[in-house]
């Protein structure tokens, strides 16, 4: 089992589970790449997680805060995060199972309603492939990403059994 | 046989419009405006005078309701002298047959020898009526709770309703069709019998709900099962049966969300069965019901009508992918509720 901390919110991972907290601090890279918070190899598949903690962001003016935590910020970040950390995997050679992307938006005053639209904004840019059209949808012979969605805590929880997260 | 395309020049909302056809459900999305509503009015038209060999222009007319019946108001008002035809058109096809009407300039004065004003040229009128389908138009009100009366009133007097009222009256008041009912039909009714609690009988003009605790008025039922006891008459009595075209404006007024997965289950079964379907929608639940319920056999194609700029043409993207439809008025729409719910909570009580 493997607990890790990001901001003020920890996440257990199993025993089973390769985990690499993966921030622009470690990957060397940061002037340039993106990176999500966390790669977690389980089974068959890759996870890539992102946090963010609406409710306890770190030190920036509110101004600037509530323009990042919009929509159109907020998704392109989401989706910058997700595509630089793939490339990056990509140069070392180590994409090699599906990967999915799965966000975790901590933040008491969004709701399922609220997130639902994010889920899709974001699947709808990285892209996922159930949103190609027309003859991009066959030749295109490889998925960028398997899966994905946005999360709250509860929801996270409910769906997520085997990497519960907690405030702390 | 099903619509498969549509041009249109210059008529009603679009200044050029080129509208490629699923042969299953046609979902279209757009803000108001947009030209969704004329859009699927034009089809209907076309669709209904395949059997009523009626003229195409005075069906157009008689749906769309200009002022004063003038056909030149359909047209759009553009500033142009040409006079030729050709500019100002719509096109309705399936497969390779076509009807064609060519409208006059309204700014131009015609010789009288070749039309007046409020005339029209159609064309190919006798190969698309060879093959008549079969059409219902559901308009966003609902008519059976006041049907009695109506279409005799509609008949004899000059009443300010579009057509499609009294067309879909007509379609209600239908009898059944003599041919025994296959399973998939009978399995249809069942689950809409389900929902809205029995089945539909007509007494007179009046329509009535027969349940178990007797027979309940349209009027005295809720607006939503109204429309579902709509949906099955016509479904009971064949006028959507495999091969015939549903054009259905905002299934979704009046209608609580948590109905609408049923909704959706009937319209793809109704697909499944070769009924092709127009839906013009406002509603992101309905579109999200489409979508998780649809499979990859579907035939669903999403058109999304929109202007480039305020008062620009109106244009169209056309996608077989739920997430790729954009415009997304309605998805803006949430990610707008979504911004606003974050300036609210991080401004806190200021």
């Amino acid at each position: 089992m493997t607990t890790l901390v990001e901001g003020n919110i920890q996440i257990t991972f199993p025993g089973g589970a390769n985990v690499r907290k993966f921030d622009d601090k470690s990957h060397g890279l940061s002037h340039c790449m993106k990176a999500v918070d966390f790669m977690v190899e389980f089974g068959s598949r890759v996870s890539f997680i992102e946090i963010k903690d609406f409710d306890h962001p770190r030190s920036e003016k509110r101004e600037e805060l509530i323009e990042k935590f919009k929509n159109e910020y907020l998704d392109n970040d989401l989706v910058y995060k997700f595509r630089d950390s793939f490339l990056y995997e990509w140069a070392y050679r180590r994409v090699a199972k599906p990967i999915d992307y799965w966000i975790l938006i901590a933040s008491q005053a969004l709701t399922k309603a609220h997130l639902g639209p994010r889920s899709e904004a974001i699947k709808r840019k990285l892209p996922l492939a159930a949103a190609l059209h027309g003859p991009i949808k066959k030749q295109w012979k490889q998925e960028i990403v398997a899966r994905c969605g946005v999360f709250n805590i509860s929801t996270w929880n409910a769906n997520f059994r085997n990497y519960p997260v907690r405030r702390i | 046989m099903a619509i498969t395309r549509m041009r249109f020049s210059q008529f009603a909302a679009f200044a050029e419009l080129d509208f490629v056809a699923s042969r299953g459900i046609n979902v279209l999305v757009g803000a108001n405006g947009t030209g969704k509503t004329h859009l699927m009015k034009v089809a209907y038209a076309a669709c209904d005078v395949s059997k009523t060999k009626e003229n195409f222009a005075e069906k157009l007319i008689r749906v769309f309701m200009p002022s004063a019946r003038n056909l030149a108001r359909l047209v759009r008002q553009q500033q142009t002298n040409s006079a030729e035809l050709m500019k100002r058109r719509v096109a309705i096809f399936r497969d390779d047959r076509s009807l064609v009407a060519l409208f006059p300039n309204p700014l131009v004065h015609y010789p009288s020898y070749v039309m007046g004003s409020d005339e029209a040229v159609i064309a190919n009128t006798k190969e698309w009526c060879a093959h008549p389908l079969e059409s219902v138009y559901i308009p966003v009100k609902e008519m059976l709770a006041n049907a009695p009366g109506f279409r005799s009133l509609y008949t004899q007097r000059e009443i300010h309703f579009e057509e499609i009222y009294a067309d879909i009256l007509d379609r209600a008041y239908r009898p059944p069709l003599r041919d025994p009912m296959d399973h998939n039909r009978r399995r249809l009714l069942a689950n809409l019998q389900q929902v809205i609690g029995g089945e539909v009988e007509t007494v007179g003009e009046e329509f009535f709900l027969r349940s178990e605790q007797g027979n309940l008025e349209f009027t005295l039922l809720a607006e939503g099962t109204r429309k579902l006891g709509l949906l099955w008459q016509l479904i009971q009595n064949g006028s959507i049966l495999e091969g015939s075209i549903l054009f259905w404006d905002e299934p979704e007024t009046n209608l609580n969300p948590q109905l609408f997965g049923r909704l959706v289950e009937i319209l793809l079964e109704l697909q499944r069965m070769g009924v092709q379907i127009f839906i013009a929608t406002h509603d992101y639940v309905l579109l999200k019901e489409l979508d998780l319920r649809m499979n990859a056999q579907d035939q669903i194609a999403f058109h999304s009508l929109y202007r480039e700029s305020e008062n620009g043409p109106i244009a169209l993207y056309t996608t077989e992918a739920y997430l790729d439809i954009h415009p997304n008025a309605i998805a803006q729409t949430f990610d707008c509720l979504y911004d606003r719910e974050i300036e609210r909570s991080m401004r806190g009580g200021e």
